[in-house]
């Protein structure tokens, strides 16, 4: 590989817009392409067909995966591409990533470290910490955001098409086994005390109709999945809600 | 409220509405932070909290995997807040719950509709973006990007409109007793999906008895705290 001076600021930068132009057609491609660029620049680059415009027009195929974890696949093909790897082997490279790196992303991120903050920051909220749990919850989520999409790019970049390898990184394997238990106690402590911090206004009447409300409510939820949804069920109740008020005045 | 009341609502629902899936995705999104913020802009941050509490339970519902279709809950948010403090006293909490909860809807579909549309202009620049053209590549990604201020902002705009005309609107229709079964309902329904969400996120394996330790230890803290 010839002597190339990465910009990891610049396609860092750019990896946080990787969903920009989301659709049903390419998915993150476009976005990708976008941060992988800066990441190319080095690769010949004369003419309309040069090695730098492919490696350019391949970086926005299709692809789809957490986009968190979009820049490993970036920082990978771009290494490939100075590497010299044939293209066929760039394109099946990005293709396999896809799955493990959504479903590592998903149940990493979506599934555990966001819920387990919000669950805190919902318990925090309810024992009074006010706005200041709201910051606590941006700063330290943010804190495992960002080092995340940085470390995920540099790891692409070292291995290459041996990117799987940064797949087994203690990091991903022991922190998706950890993060699951702490998310599901975090969010367990969270619910009742949330629910009593929001019907502290209510007599006693009315809280005994939240009780009933509430069990019902996910009941449905839980016998109609697919079906009824959070947002139905609360459009549902608050119908509901709208006429009993209206008669029972 | 004053006209910069309502410009600062529209800016920030706006920049909530592209940090969903856009850009930074920072979690301001989230109706925690969305109705705190709200909130503190209208110098109500007890109400901005509140409907954060409510809003972020419902987002539990959620999982945002793959191209799954999902109701937006950060400017819809914003609009409950506004809603909640216009309205005021008991009233509040409910009205804001059924502005944010139609907001959300139509920022879901609004959602939806944008990935339509992006998809048809990048299928009709195919070609140009196969000529590895960096330009072009740029071009396509920001408009994207700035379709979805445009999407974000006419959400936060709709929701505002009906903070300012539901309010009124509803004020005399529904009585104060009403107004409590509204708001009743709005959080049980939050706390359902709130539940529901979690359970399916624990599944039945070895996560749920952490689940229902840190269930346990709420409720005691909870009943301690009564």
């Amino acid at each position: 590989m010839a002597a190339v001076r990465p910009r990891f600021g610049r396609a860092l930068l750019r990896l946080f817009a990787v969903q920009g132009s989301y659709n049903y057609e390419r998915m993150l491609g476009l976005g990708v392409g976008v941060a992988e660029e800066p990441l190319l620049r080095g690769l010949p680059a004369d003419g309309p067909v040069s090695p730098y415009r492919a490696a350019v027009a391949r970086g926005a195929h299709f692809f789809n995966a957490h986009p968190y974890l979009a820049g490993l696949a970036v920082g990978a093909a771009a290494r490939a591409e100075h590497d010299g790897a044939p293209p066929d082997l760039i394109e099946r490279l990005r293709g396999a990533l896809c799955g493990p790196l959504g479903s590592i992303g998903d149940r990493l991120i979506w599934a555990g470290w966001l819920p387990l903050l919000s669950g805190l920051t919902l318990a925090a909220i309810s024992l009074g910490a006010g706005w200041t749990a709201v910051v606590a919850f941006l700063v330290v989520y943010n804190v495992g955001h960002v080092a995340l999409r940085w470390w995920a790019l540099r790891a692409g970049w070292e291995h290459g098409v041996r990117v799987a390898a940064a797949l087994h990184h203690p990091l991903l394997q022991r922190g998706t086994a950890l993060v699951g238990p702490a998310m599901a106690c975090a969010v367990g402590l969270a619910l009742p005390l949330t629910a009593q911090y929001l019907a502290a206004p209510f007599g006693a009447w009315a809280r005994a109709v939240l009780a009933v409300g509430a069990v019902l409510g996910f009941l449905a939820l839980h016998w109609l999945p697919g079906r009824l949804t959070g947002l139905r069920l609360g459009l549902g109740f608050a119908a509901l809600a709208l006429v009993v008020g209206w008669v029972w005045r | 409220m004053s006209l910069e009341g309502w410009l600062a609502l529209l800016g920030w629902g706006t920049l909530v509405g592209v940090d969903l899936v856009s850009l930074p995705q920072m979690m301001i999104a989230r109706p925690l932070v969305a109705g705190t913020v709200a909130g503190a802009i209208l110098g109500d941050v007890q109400t901005g909290l509140k409907l954060g509490v409510v809003f972020e339970l419902l987002q539990y519902d959620i999982l945002p995997v793959g191209a799954v279709r999902y109701p937006e809950y950060g400017p819809a948010t914003v609009a409950a807040v506004a809603t909640a403090h216009a309205a005021a006293g008991a009233l509040g909490l409910g009205l804001g719950a059924v502005v944010g909860l139609v907001t959300g809807l139509v920022g879901g579909i609004s959602l939806h509709v944008l990935r339509r549309v992006n998809s048809r202009i990048v299928s009709a620049a195919s070609v140009a973006l196969e000529s590895g053209d960096p330009r072009v590549l740029l071009r396509m990604h920001v408009g994207g990007l700035l379709r979805d201020v445009l999407r974000a902002a006419l959400v936060t705009a709709l929701g505002l409109a009906f903070a300012w005309t539901v309010p009124p609107a509803l004020t005399g229709v529904l009585s104060p007793r009403g107004a409590i079964v509204l708001a009743v309902a709005a959080v049980a329904a939050a706390l359902a999906a709130g539940a529901g969400g979690t359970i399916r996120l624990v599944g039945r394996g070895p996560n749920l008895a952490w689940f229902a330790a840190g269930l346990g230890g709420g409720i005691v803290i909870a009943v301690w705290l009564r």
